[in-house]
């Protein structure tokens, strides 16, 4: 079977302009949209909570949002129904890692300071940790301090005893526990204790420092993958093509990023995952086309680089579109069956197939030609300059 | 047919055949034993047939698909520092005060970590400057103004002193995990700060954060055993009906002892003398491993003059009298405290709490100075040498483990139900089969013969992938799986590439045997490159990813090292005994 004719001869390489007109102004669209708009980051990434609730009977996502603000202790929770929807599943969504709240950690500062003659600048509220450090002129009981935050409407997961400081004052810690605990608390009210009507399936909790380093830990791997695979097709190939690689490569992670900003999928470590894959995938539409016109460089001598690149893109086209197209079809089942973050990779990874394809024929070639066009005019110019002594 | 391809086919063979062999453990664990059983090595070991290979080596289910808690401990090491920055002023204040060399007051700034020494007399100061820095060596002067001498930990101390506290915090997590009874935990450093925690199958993630997100702490008291406090309020209000608490006596000290901790606390609660605190030993089930039968009491003084934090060492072994014995070791500013101690204790037991649980109240005998000091267990009850051994190491590894000066906060914790797990492993696999079903559909329909070749290496590059997957013991996770397909469809490419090149041979007027080897020879830089970049992308992945995204990583090279094999060595065996060796006129392509 052939689908495609072998033989084409459009002319890709005369069409550049406009093509690279477009995809930088796409790209740039897209970064200045990361810029102003941010991605929708995910837990990974942003801190928070996320409980994946299933009940055991039929209720709406506006049902489940009700009940968990109905404490008035919980806000802007996002509910979304996942899965099929007599799954009954919902994943609630929580900014706050723990309970202590800037609101909370003034109200339990104020109650403690009550408690004994505790200075208010002794009292140390934290909130990226959810700890409120207490110093204290006279021991207290740490019973009695866990009765006093939780008072304030701030739960406590453990009082510690950190012992007597070089002052002679006495050092407690305070941790709040964290959200999964409200939530749970919050949706079991009015149940019967040993039988509530759902299941916390999947509980997430990433911290606010831990999200920030995760973060900077996946942009830094994007770099370095991105440096290692320029340097390997550097030394592979020519320095010629480098820049052209690294280009296409650049223009395909912001276009999948572009994916996530516009989908507003969850932006996580899924997604990092994602990008690193397309900038493996990417460059190898771009080997093969490179491959090819280094081999027709050779055999069409004299011919100018031009059109040695149309012809050797046009020679590639069948197969291009083939490989591109065998990787696209192994994701149809993710795309289809694919849950949550997996199913936004698959379109994810889609998305940089497609446009990894175009940026191999598009991008990396047309950079090729311009930077052999600067190199040969820079040489004439060198040229022309030389003074001549016969 | 050349000797060559009967090597490569003797390759092919024996690799898929080993492949094969080393999927035994993963296929038993997965699908033969029972799933509580899924992490029980000897389990594994024992359904397998005897010429299978090792448990061990098989495919791990990653957390997010058998359910389980993953987590990320972040040690303070923030707040360990101040404190320590803390103490070793008061050190400082009181070796000037020892050594008489001056008055001086020490103020500690905790947000800048820095002492400043300020001197009643600023004559006095040159001769506390040198000393001090001589003495306290990881000290550094940050600045001198007349009186004033500011000091802050030097760097190398710090970084250690980091380094450290997370060393200590893993040892006590442990610890505490191997009580829980939980299997196949995995506890690792992450980065300079934090502890990663795998627990398969548990799914509380709350108690999961209790037990290892406590601060364990190790504390020197003094026993008070001057007034008969437990055996007076024992019979002046005794115990409430059914809290089962009695009179005892141990190295003959009265006691309370029971079976509840809490009744026992708050049955004396009320009654502790002003200065002293109640503390229990935990009385460890001979039969339930971690667990205590009962609690028995001590009388304490409240105030703990020293801490885990001072203890540099302490190890088991036997005295000369053969008796079992723990000899500890303190730093300088311990040992003096600790001599201290002694010497106004003689004859007085002091008592080692971790946690809260009195470990041991080993009676002082006699002052001790130097720095080291000997607990002798002796042998009392006669139990075996190896009981009083063994506890001697306890105690030992409670000594080291326990001088956990950081306290412990919660980073990251991500919980799977085992139900949510099995919806995605079923969810997973569906989908990956779709997928891969598409490939291989497709290859057939466009390339014919060619195609089924490819189908085949495609098939057997998936069976590699679960092999080396078994081979190195990774774990397969949900993103995982999706590198699983999208590797299969990377792979397919290579194949796609070679059918191109050999239909653009054929085109060119070649005969079938030179097309087939033109194809492949011209093909393979081609892949090779295109492998290597991919593999590049993976590895910076799998460094700097952490659970699932690893998982994904991992599947990902061994995904593409398979590829790299099937595609250039396993189809061309096959064509080239399809064009050479039955001579084929024509080549379906």
């Amino acid at each position: 079977m052939q689908i495609l004719k072998n033989k084409t001869n459009y002319d890709f390489i005369g069409k550049r302009k406009p093509a690279l007109f477009i995809s930088t102004a796409i790209n740039l669209i897209i970064l200045v949209g990361i810029a102003v708009v941010g991605f929708n980051f995910g837990v990974d990434f942003a801190g928070g909570t996320v409980v994946e609730v299933q009940f055991n009977h039929s209720v709406s996502a506006s049902d489940v949002r009700q009940r968990v603000e109905s404490t008035g202790q919980l806000h802007d929770v996002s509910v979304q129904s996942i899965g099929a929807a007599s799954e009954n599943s919902f994943l609630v969504r929580l900014g706050g890692v723990t309970q202590l709240t800037e609101e909370g950690g003034a109200k339990a500062s104020q109650a403690l300071q009550a408690l004994g003659q505790i200075d208010p600048k002794a009292i140390r509220v934290d909130l990226a940790n959810g700890i409120i450090n207490v110093r204290s002129k006279q021991p207290l009981d740490v019973a009695q301090i866990e009765k006093t935050v939780e008072g304030t409407g701030t739960g406590v997961e453990e009082v510690r005893d950190i012992g007597q400081a070089q002052s002679g004052d006495y050092d407690y810690q305070v941790v709040a526990s964290g959200m999964a605990d409200r939530i749970r608390g919050a949706l079991v009210q009015g149940q019967a204790a040993d039988k509530p009507d759902f299941e916390m399936r999947r509980v997430e909790y990433v911290g606010p420092q831990v999200g920030k380093q995760l973060r900077n830990r996946g942009i830094q791997a994007l770099l370095f993958s991105m440096v290692a695979i320029l340097i390997y097709v550097a030394f592979r190939f020519d320095f010629k093509f480098g820049p052209g690689a690294l280009l296409a490569m650049l223009h395909d992670v912001i276009m999948v990023a572009g994916f996530y900003l516009f989908s507003r999928a969850e932006f996580g470590l899924t997604a990092i995952a994602a990008l690193l894959t397309i900038v493996g995938y990417s460059v190898n539409d771009t080997i093969v086309i490179y491959d090819r016109i280094r081999e027709d460089m050779g055999k069409f001598k004299g011919k100018p680089l031009p059109e040695v690149i149309n012809i050797a893109v046009n020679d590639t086209l069948v197969r291009t579109i083939l490989t591109s197209g065998t990787t696209a079809l192994s994701l149809v089942g993710l795309l289809i069956f694919g849950v949550g973050e997996i199913r936004d990779f698959a379109w994810a990874m889609l998305v940089g197939i497609i446009v990894g394809t175009y940026s191999s024929v598009y991008i990396a070639s047309p950079v090729t030609i311009w930077l052999d066009e600067r190199e040969q005019a820079r040489g004439k110019k060198a040229g022309v300059n030389q003074p001549t002594t016969a | 047919m050349d000797r060559g391809w009967y090597w490569r086919l003797g390759l092919v063979i024996g690799v898929t055949l080993v492949t094969v062999w080393l999927l035994m453990p993963s296929y038993y664990s997965l699908f033969k034993v029972d799933r509580s059983e899924r992490n029980n090595l000897a389990a594994i070991e024992k359904a397998m047939p005897s010429w299978a290979p090792p448990a061990k080596y098989r495919i791990n289910l990653g957390l997010d698909l058998q359910g389980g808690i993953h987590m990320v401990m972040r040690v303070d090491t923030k707040t360990a520092l101040e404190k320590r920055t803390e103490r070793r002023g008061d050190q400082i204040a009181r070796y000037i005060n020892e050594k008489q060399l001056g008055q001086v007051t020490v103020d500690t700034d905790v947000e800048r970590l820095q002492l400043t020494l300020t001197a009643q007399d600023p004559s006095t100061m040159d001769a506390i400057e040198k000393e001090v820095l001589a003495t306290f060596t990881d000290f550094t002067r940050v600045s001198r103004d007349g009186a004033r001498l500011v000091l802050t930990p030097d760097e190398g101390q710090i970084n250690r002193f980091r380094d450290e506290s997370v060393d200590q915090a893993m040892l006590v997590i442990r610890r505490r995990i191997d009580k829980w009874g939980v299997a196949e935990v995995d506890v690792r450093k992450l980065g300079t700060d934090a502890i990663q925690i795998s627990l398969p199958g548990r799914n509380d993630p709350e108690q999961a954060k209790e037990l290892v997100g406590t601060t364990a702490q190790l504390e020197f008291h003094m026993v008070d055993d001057t007034t008969d406090f437990f055996r007076q309020h024992y019979q002046n209000s005794p115990p409430p009906e059914g809290s089962n608490i009695t009179l005892t006596t141990a190295d003959g000290f009265p006691q309370l002892q029971g079976p509840n901790r809490e009744a026992l606390l708050a049955y004396v609660k009320d009654a502790t003398p002003q200065g002293r605190v109640v503390m229990l030993e935990c009385i460890a089930s001979a039969t339930r491993k971690g667990v205590c039968d009962s609690y028995r009491t001590y009388l304490l003084e409240k105030e703990a003059p020293l801490t885990g934090e001072s203890l540099t060492g302490a190890d088991a072994s036997l005295s000369q009298l053969n008796e079992p014995e723990v000899n500890i070791s303190f730093d300088a500013a311990g040992a003096r405290q600790f001599e201290e101690l002694t010497d106004k204790g003689v004859g007085r037991r002091m008592a080692i709490v971790l946690d809260d649980y009195v470990q041991s109240a080993p009676r002082i005998n006699e002052r001790i100075g130097g720095g080291r000091a000997r607990i002798t267990m002796g042998r009392a009850g006669g139990r075996p040498l190896e009981q009083w051994l063994a506890d001697a190491q306890t105690l030992a590894l409670a000594l080291k483990a326990g001088a956990l000066p950081a306290p412990v906060t919660t980073g990251e914790i991500r919980q799977v139900g085992a139900s949510l797990g099995d919806e995605l492993i079923r969810k997973g696999s569906l989908a990956a089969a779709v997928g891969v079903l598409c490939v291989i559909v497709f290859m057939g329909l466009y390339y014919r013969s060619a195609g089924l070749i490819a189908d085949v290496a495609l098939l057997l590059n998936g069976l590699l992938i679960l092999g080396g997957m078994a081979l190195f013991n990774a774990t397969l996770t949900l993103p995982g799986l999706a590198a699983f397909v999208l590797t299969l469809g990377i792979a397919v490419d290579a194949n796609v590439l070679i059918n191109e090149r050999i239909r653009e041979e054929l085109s060119h007027g070649k005969t079938p045997r030179a097309a087939v080897d033109q194809g492949y020879d011209r093909a393979f830089w081609t892949i090779f490159d295109a492998h290597v970049t991919a593999i590049i992308a993976g590895l910076i992945l799998f460094f700097t990813g952490t659970g699932p995204v690893r998982g994904f990583a991992t599947t990902l090279i061994i995904g593409l090292l398979a590829s790299l094999f099937t595609s250039i060595l396993v189809t061309r065996v096959i064509m080239t005994y399809f064009v050479h060796g039955r001579n084929a006129q024509t080549v379906s392509v």
